[in-house]
Order: structure tokens, then C-alpha cells, then sequence
């Protein structure tokens, strides 16, 4: 940056006095008499070092620090010539003070020293507001470049002449300063020259496009603050001049053919525009790659790429941005996320085309990196919009096509059947129709909108490589989980392989998992499966890769597959409910994330239609042991989902009976097993649910008033709670009455410790009172002692 | 009577080994729960007279002590061979398979009464079925009420019941309940 290194000075001295002069008055040195202890300091103080602190600004060479001082001097003598050689009219204008506390008055001119002394300043805010350029409207940047242009011409002007008064007294010291002066010189200058140029671009971009080379070359340059303020106005100018459609450049056999001016004109405008926009692109690709331009490099393109998405070039922009996606600069990351993400929901802007390309790199991205890549660049999916209603509306239009053209081909016949005789007529007739389709079709080929058929296409494209990218890295998830135990069996329980994308990519095909192909389901469902944590055989090591919060979510995902997909038949998600019901074991309320558990419950217990009699007897069973091993919030939710799986399945009302056994229901199990892995062989139906009358004895108040609910009502007593009660029961934290419970229980404790404060205190005042009493008593006998002494004396 | 040899063993286990997957291991190892004994025992196959009887050790030793042409039938019979010499399971064992079964299928009520009559399922009439059944798995019939009703051959996997029409066959059948009143004399 241009920023001077600002030396300050120390102020000016107090003058000397020769210590004779000093009085000194009695009363002070009373004081100093009377505090001679404090006093200490000054016989330790360096006077030395203290002169050289205050009269002379630390860490200074002396010969710079004498170059400073004269400067100082020259300008106070400057100064204060021209205060003395103006005629100032004190009485005309009150002074104005500055900010460093110096006195202006109003002359006749105007003083060119205010100038100079809000030079250096202007110097700093001039490239703090080039920076923040991009975001000015047009009008304020052209206010801008106005203003700083002229004060850096000002500027310049007395610099020159500074350093021509200043004249060769230190040579050395001279050159440094005429070096550093030069510098910025021609940093102003180039800066200058930059807004000159963008503001005649901005202004009229057909007559001074050839500028634009001019603005290019700026941009090749040894200071690095130039070639980035270069690129920074380059940007702000192509993104204001670039045209809302494509520029085509015009082929060798139209460039042949004689056209008008105008036609020539906008040709050169815009085969130049062109040259150099591809000019500045390759720019950026190469700056890209240098790690002191890579941010501003990227910034450019995420802007253009966000501003002017239908224009040339823009694949290239799009591997640009793509190529960072992930990049592990956070700033960077979250600009390409959030570029993609505009364009992916701004489809209107560019037809979709720009769409498939991005989804396509990305998905060769997750490919060429093996699915290690931070899960910002997956989760961009998210905001794809999908129009649903395409497909469907299509086929009905062909068809009224269709019919329309029969219609057409009837009413044809007839008329030549009718016309046969004038041929010539017909001859005409068919020439108008032949035109007329042509014409139509130039124009579906000139207008912007793509018909739908394309977008149709372009949408199954997109569509196909977003699962495509999904499955991958499920499939990646599955080996790499799977392989693990295999070739380290030792550390298999305690490294786990990180899936970073897992957690996006089960969302994205939560969210589109409507459009999924039929064909894929199979698939896929075998893939959740194993992720899941489901093993064909018995033998096999269960994979430990994935926690269970990520297991769950399979889960979920799976069923809202099923459930979007099936409406014509209904499946029973057998093995993962299987694997629900284990990790119900597997959760511990820290380490995972209880609202994927609630989720989970919610998907698949409450939505789920139908349950298997003994299924759902294992699972309310296992719930409630679940309850009364966990907090409330784990509590309630099990306890709620009990509560639906009873109302749901009457036979497993059983379970609230008094006797185990289960009579008939319960199947060839006939005892409990509280650690089977499968819930159909748990014999749920044996057990008692205990767990409910212990539960009633819970301190949180909504939990023991569900599960006394739960236990108290029996067979046909059940009604339908509505959710809303449930919710709000469960919000409901009536503290008084926890307070009150918890109050019954601690009221003894607290009773001890305050009889254990007060005994303390007893027994400190009483020893306070002894010892007051012996040193009364010794007291006395001193004063005794004296006195017989005085007597004695 | 007298226990399985190799061949018949594998015959048995094959058939059963379609129903239940990998639960085989349970009705192997299985605590009886039947006869008077203090130590469960452990529930073992039997063949006798071309038929297969599935049946505790106490009970099986208790009946030794009956002569072979008197014995009608001990514990449960799941199958019986055919004069072909393929082994067969029966409707006897439907309670055994219900309760290991892997492969699900539930009818709907109206097609309840077509199937106990010994038709095949079909897809009209299927109201759930297990997800990833594969064709030639055995599946387990029920009722929507959970009762099961007997069992056969899935003709299809579940991916393709989904785009079958309504009149194509989903499950085969291999014995369903309704067959105790028709061929009681046989069993």
C-alpha cells in the first residue's frame, strides 16, 4: 500500500531554565521532607534515557531523524512566509482548526498548505474507496474518480515542487526520499490513468472500447496494488459493458460481404470486447494460480461469473469457480459456494445451460478427488431448483400438436381435393406455409428461451449427474467403512474413516428424492443398507466407520425415499428397522445428536403405516427401557412415540397388563430377551412394561404425567391425543413443581450445612472472646508490673 | 424314527434356509420349551415315515419308548418327503416359519379368501411386501392382521412388483392354511 510511514515527532520542549532560576517555595519542600520515602523514584530516573525518549523519536536513525527535522522546519518557515506574505483578513472569517490542531484562516487564495497537509491523508482514502469500488453505484464512483483525481494531481504538482526547493543538502537521504516520492508518483499516476480510462469506457463504450487493451496493459505491472485495483476496474467495466446476449464473432464468409457502417462498427465493438474479455479472463486463470492474487483473482471471477452468466466464455468461468470450491481458504470457499448457489437458483438468466455445466464439474471434481473434499462443495445441490410440472404437461402438448396437425392435414386434403383444379394456387398456398415454418423456426433458433423440450433435457442431465455424484459417494462411504476392518483389524474400532460429503449427500437425496428413477432405487436402497449397518451374514464385523447419528440419518433418508416414491405399493423397510432398533442401544445423549434420533422415531414409527404386531411390541418395549436410561428431552420423545405405537397397535396393550407371558400372542418366544438383535425375536410380548410405573416417578412432571397416562389407561380407554397437546407438553417445564420435589428432597441436606455455618461462627466468636479476655487479663498484669516498678523506682 | 442323515439334513435345511435366511440359527438353537425336564434341551429333526417332525430332545426321548409302527407323530411336522424323493414342507410348519421369516407378504382382505383357497398372490391384491425380496425367496403370507396364512415362492423381486400390473402373479403358492380342511386326511 501507498501509506507513508507517518513519523511522530516529539513535541516541542518546554524552554530550558538554568536551575538557578527555579524558586522553590518552603511548602514544597515541606512536602518533599515529609515524603521522603516516595520521593525514591527521581534518584533512579536516567536522564539520559529520558532525553533521548522525548527529545528524539525512538528507533530512529539519527541522519533520518535529521532529515525529518528539517523538513519539519522548512515547512513551519514555509509556512509561516506565506501566512506573513498573504493578506489575511482575520477579521472577515473565524480560523478553523484541523484535526492535528493547527490554526487555518480563510485567505484569498486557497492555501495550498491545508492542501498538503490532507494529501497524505487523501492518499490512503483514495485506495481504500478504489478498493471498495465494486460496490458504489455509478454515480458516487464517478464522483469518486473525480475527486481523487484531482487531489492526486495537486498532489503531484506539489511534490515536485517540494522536492525541487528541497535541493541537494543530504544527498543520500535526498535520493531515498526523491525514490519513494517517484514511487508514488507513479503510483498516482497509474492510478489516475486507470479511473481515466474506466470512466471514458463507462461513459461511452462504443467510441473508446479500444481502451480497453490500454486498461489491460496497465494490469502487467511490478506493484501489486496496481495490477489488483487494474483488475478490480476491469471488472466493474466489462460487468457494466458486456451485452445481455452472446456475442457471435461473424464468419470469414460474412466478414466477405459489403455491410453498412454501423453494421462494421458494432462488429469491431464487439470482436474486440471479446478479444479483450478473453484477454482478462486468461489473466485471472493465470493470476489464479499465484497465491498472492489467488483471492482477488477468484473474487473477479465468482463476480462475473454471478453478473454475466449467458456470456462467451463462461465455461471457463465455471471451472474456475468449481476448481475452488473447496478450497481450504474459508473466504474463498464460501464466495465460489456462494456464486454457484446464485446461479443454480437464477436459472433465468442463462437457460439452465450453465446449470449442467457446473453440476458436471463438480461431480468430476468429487470423482478426481475421491469424495475427501470439505462438504460446502456438495451441499451447493441443495439450492437446484427442479421443475416438476415439465415432464408432465409435455406429452399433452405434443399430442394437441399432433391432433392440431391431423386437423390441419385434413382440412389440407379437403382443400386440395376442392382446389384441384388451380394448382397454381395450391402451388402458392404451399410456398406461404413453407416460409412460414421456416420463419418460425429462425425464430425458436434467435429467441432466448429455449423451448422446454431442451430444458427437459438439460434438467434429466443435471438430474442424472447430481445422483451420480450421490451414489459415488455412498458407494466411496461403503468401501472405504467396509474395507477398513478389514486391513487393520486392530485399530478398526477406534479409527474412524471420516466421510466429510455423507452428511450433505443424504440430505440432498432426502430432499430430491421424488425424481429419483425407479431403476436406481434398488440400488440404493442396498446402499443405505449397508451404511445402515446392516450385514448379510451374521459373521460379519458390523462397520464401526460411521457414528450413529450418520446411521440414523440413512435411515430416515431410505424411508422418505419410500414413502415419496410409493404410492401404488406398500414396503416394509424390515432390515431397517432392524438396525433402529439397535441403535437405539448405540446412542448416548452427548456424543450423538438427539434430534436425528427424534427424527428417526418420528419417520419411522409414527408415519410408518402399519407394524408387525411383535415388531412393534420390541420397539415399545425397547423404548421405554430407552426412556428410563436418558434425560427428559431423549425421555419424552421415546415416551411420545410409545404412547402413538400403543394407540396404533391394540394387541401390544398387552404389554400393560399385570402378567408376563403373554398368553397366545406371543409367538414361539417365550421369554424376554432384552439384548436380541432383531425385534422379531425379542418376545416383547412376554414382558411387563415396568419401566412405566418408575417412569411416573420422574422428576420432570411432563414426563411422569405421560407415563402415568400411558400405564393408566388400558384397551379401549385409549383416545387419540393430537400432537399439538403433546408438544406443548413437552414445552411446558413447570418449574414450581420441580422446585417443590426438589426442595423435599435437598431440604435436609441444606439443614445440615446451615447448622455446620452456624456452629463454625458460634465457635469463631467464642475464641475472638478468649483471646479478648487473655489479653485483657496480661494487660492488667503489665500495668501492675509497672506500677510496683515505679513504686520499687 | 430316526435323525436326519447328511442328505436329508441339507434337503431340509435348504428349504428352510429360503424362509428364514440367516434365523436358521435360531430354530437350530432354540430352548425347548416343552417336557418336563429341569435343563431345556435343545429341539431336534426327526424322520419318520417320510415325514420330518421338528420336536424337543425330552419329548423325542420319551418316545422311544413306543414302537415305531404305533408312533403317529411327535412335536411338530414341518415336511415330509414325496415319493419322488424331494422333501417338501407342509403346512405344519407355517408357525415356525412365521416367526423367523426374512421375506414378508401382507394380502390385502379381498384377496385373503382367494389365496386360502390355494391361488397364487397377486399383485392387485398385495398390500405390503418386504423390501428386498428377491424372486425365488420364500415369503411368508399374512393377513393385514398380522395372522399368517401360509407361504410360497416370491415369483418377482420387490423392484419389479412395482412396475408389474395388477393381474401378474407375485407370490407362488406353496401351502396356506385353508389346506388343513381340504386335504385333511393327507396330513
Amino acid at each position: 500500500m501507498g501509506k507513508k510511514k507517518k513519523v511522530i515527532l516529539p513535541p516541542q520542549l518546554p524552554p530550558d531554565i538554568p536551575d538557578e532560576e527555579i524558586e522553590v517555595s518552603e511548602e514544597d519542600l515541606d512536602f518533599v521532607n515529609k515524603n521522603i520515602e516516595y520521593a525514591g523514584f527521581l534518584s533512579k530516573l536516567d536522564a539520559n534515557l529520558i532525553n533521548r525518549h522525548v527529545t528524539r523519536v525512538a528507533d530512529y536513525k539519527e541522519d533520518e531523524l535529521e532529515a525529518l527535522y528539517e523538513k519539519k522546519k522548512r515547512k513551519a518557515s514555509l509556512k509561516k512566509s506565506k501566512e506573513e506574505g498573504l493578506q489575511v483578513d482575520r477579521v472577515d472569517a473565524l480560523p478553523i482548526k484541523t484535526l492535528e490542531g493547527e490554526l487555518c484562516y480563510r485567505t484569498v487564495e486557497e492555501s495550498k498548505i491545508a492542501h498538503k497537509e490532507s494529501g497524505s491523508a487523501s492518499e490512503v482514502k483514495d485506495t481504500d474507496s478504489d478498493k471498495g469500488l465494486v460496490k458504489l453505484t455509478k454515480a458516487e464512483r464517478r464522483q469518486k474518480l473525480k475527486k481523487s483525481k484531482k487531489e492526486a494531481k495537486r498532489k503531484a504538482k506539489e511534490e515536485v515542487k517540494e522536492t525541487v526547493a528541497e535541493g541537494g543538502l543530504h544527498s543520500d537521504v535526498l535520493a531515498k526520499v526523491e525514490e519513494d516520492l517517484s514511487a508514488q508518483d507513479l503510483f498516482a499516476r497509474k492510478k489516475i490513468k486507470l479511473a481515466e480510462v474506466g470512466m471514458a469506457l463507462l461513459e461511452d463504450p462504443e467510441s473508446n472500447i479500444k481502451s480497453l487493451k490500454e486498461l489491460l496493459h496497465i494490469c502487467i505491472d511490478e506493484d501489486h496494488n496496481i495490477i489488483k485495483l487494474g483488475l478490480m476496474s476491469l471488472l466493474a467495466v466489462f460487468k457494466d459493458i458486456i451485452p445481455g446476449y452472446r456475442i457471435r464473432l461473424p464468419t470469414e464468409k460474412e466478414l466477405e460481404m459489403k455491410v453498412s457502417k454501423d453494421v462494421q462498427k458494432t462488429r469491431f465493438y464487439e470482436s474486440t470486447l471479446l478479444n479483450s474479455y478473453k484477454a482478462y479472463l486468461l489473466k485471472l486463470m493465470a493470476f489464479e494460480k499465484d497465491p498472492s492474487f489467488h483471492c482477488i483473482a477468484v473474487r473477479c471471477m465468482c463476480i462475473l461469473l454471478d453478473a454475466v452468466p449467458h456470456f462467451n466464455f463462461r465455461e471457463n468461468l465455471v471451472a474456475a469457480v468449481v476448481r475452488n470450491i473447496s478450497s481450504s481458504d474459508d473466504v474463498v470457499r464460501k464466495l465460489c459456494c456462494e456464486t454457484i448457489r446464485s446461479v443454480f437458483t437464477n436459472e433465468g438468466k442463462h437457460g439452465g445451460q450453465v446449470n449442467f455445466e457446473a453440476v458436471r464439474l463438480i461431480a468430476e471434481l468429487v470423482k478426481a478427488h475421491d469424495c475427501q473434499l470439505h462438504p460446502d462443495s456438495i451441499e451447493v445441490f441443495l439450492s437446484l431448483v427442479f421443475d416438476e410440472d415439465l415432464g408432465k404437461s409435455e406429452p399433452k402438448e405434443e399430442k394437441k400438436e399432433k391432433l392440431s396437425k391431423k386437423k390441419k392435414r385434413k382440412q389440407h386434403l379437403e382443400q386440395s381435393n376442392q382446389l384441384l383444379v388451380s394448382e397454381g394456387k395450391r402451388r402458392k398456398h404451399e410456398l406461404m406455409t413453407k416460409t412460414r415454418e421456416e420463419l418460425s423456426a429462425d425464430l425458436k433458433s434467435v429467441s432466448f428461451a429455449p423451448d422446454s423440450d431442451e430444458r427437459r433435457r438439460t434438467q434429466s442431465e443435471i438430474l442424472s449427474a447430481v445422483f451420480g455424484t450421490y451414489f459415488r459417494i455412498l458407494k466411496h462411504c461403503m468401501n472405504t467403512s467396509f474395507q477398513r476392518p478389514m486391513l487393520n483389524d486392530i485399530s478398526s474400532s477406534i479409527g474412524l474413516v471420516h466421510h466429510p460429503l455423507l452428511g450433505p449427500c443424504l440430505l440432498g437425496l432426502g430432499k430430491f428424492s421424488h425424481l429419483i428413477d425407479l431403476d436406481f432405487m434398488g440400488d440404493l436402497m442396498h446402499c443405505l443398507k449397508k451404511l445402515a449397518g446392516h450385514s448379510d451374514s451374521d459373521n460379519d464385523n458390523p462397520s464401526v466407520s460411521l457414528t450413529v447419528s450418520e446411521k440414523l440419518q440413512c435411515c430416515i433418508v431410505a424411508f422418505r425415499v419410500m414413502r415419496n416414491n410409493l404410492d401404488a405399493l406398500n414396503v416394509d423397510l424390515q432390515e431397517f428397522f432392524v438396525q433402529l432398533y439397535n441403535l437405539l442401544l448405540e446412542y448416548r445423549p452427548f456424543r450423538d445428536r438427539g434430534d436425528v434420533l427424534a427424527e428417526a422415531l418420528k419417520t419411522m414409527l409414527w408415519e410408518g403405516k402399519q407394524h408387525d404386531m411383535h415388531r412393534a411390541a420390541a420397539f415399545v418395549k425397547r423404548l421405554a427401557t430407552f426412556a428410563l436410561s436418558f434425560g427428559s428431552a431423549e425421555g419424552m420423545a421415546a415416551l411420545v412415540t410409545l404412547k402413538h405405537l400403543l394407540l396404533r397397535n391394540s394387541k401390544c396393550r398387552n404389554l400393560l397388563e399385570n402378567d408376563p407371558g403373554g398368553g397366545s400372542l406371543s409367538g414361539l418366544v417365550v421369554k424376554y430377551k432384552a439384548d436380541a438383535t432383531d425385534p422379531h425375536l425379542s418376545g416383547a410380548l412376554a414382558s411387563v412394561l415396568w419401566e412405566l410405573s418408575l417412569l411416573s416417578k420422574h422428576y420432570n412432571p411432563s414426563i411422569s404425567g405421560m407415563a402415568s397416562s400411558i400405564s393408566s389407561k388400558r384397551g379401549s380407554e385409549f383416545v387419540i391425543i393430537d400432537a399439538e397437546k403433546v408438544r406443548s407438553l413437552e414445552s411446558e417445564m413447570d418449574e414450581d413443581v420441580i422446585e417443590r420435589k426438589f426442595e423435599e428432597h435437598f431440604i435436609v441436606l441444606r439443614d445440615i450445612e446451615e447448622n455446620e455455618k452456624l456452629r463454625l461462627e458460634l465457635n469463631k466468636t467464642s475464641s475472638a472472646l478468649r483471646l479478648y479476655e487473655e489479653y485483657k487479663q496480661q494487660r492488667k498484669l503489665k500495668q501492675k508490673r509497672k506500677q510496683k516498678k515505679q513504686n520499687g523506682g | 424314527m430316526r435323525p436326519l442323515d447328511e442328505k436329508e439334513t441339507t434337503a431340509v435345511f435348504e428349504k428352510l434356509f429360503k424362509f428364514t435366511g440367516p434365523n436358521l440359527k435360531h430354530i437350530v438353537e432354540r430352548l425347548a420349551t416343552e417336557g418336563p425336564d429341569e435343563a431345556p434341551g435343545r429341539y431336534c429333526f426327526r424322520l419318520h415315515k417320510n415325514r420330518v417332525y421338528y420336536a424337543s430332545e425330552s419329548i423325542i426321548r420319551r418316545a422311544t419308548n413306543i414302537s415305531r409302527d404305533r408312533l403317529v407323530s411327535i412335536g411338530t411336522c414341518i415336511g415330509k418327503y414325496t415319493n419322488s424323493g424331494f422333501f417338501r414342507l407342509t403346512i405344519q410348519s407355517l408357525d415356525l416359519l412365521a416367526a423367523h421369516a426374512r421375506h414378508k407378504v401382507w394380502l390385502k382382505p379381498t384377496a385373503e379368501l382367494s389365496f386360502l383357497y390355494g391361488n397364487a398372490v397377486l399383485k392387485g391384491g398385495l398390500a405390503r411386501i418386504t423390501d428386498n425380496t428377491h424372486a425365488g425367496d420364500g415369503v411368508v403370507v399374512y393377513s393385514m392382521s398380522d395372522v399368517p396364512l401360509g407361504f410360497g415362492v416370491a415369483a418377482r423381486s420387490t423392484q419389479d412388483c412395482r412396475k408389474a400390473d395388477a393381474n401378474a402373479i407375485v407370490v407362488n403358492h406353496q401351502a396356506d392354511v385353508g389346506e388343513y380342511l381340504r386335504n385333511e386326511e393327507e396330513l
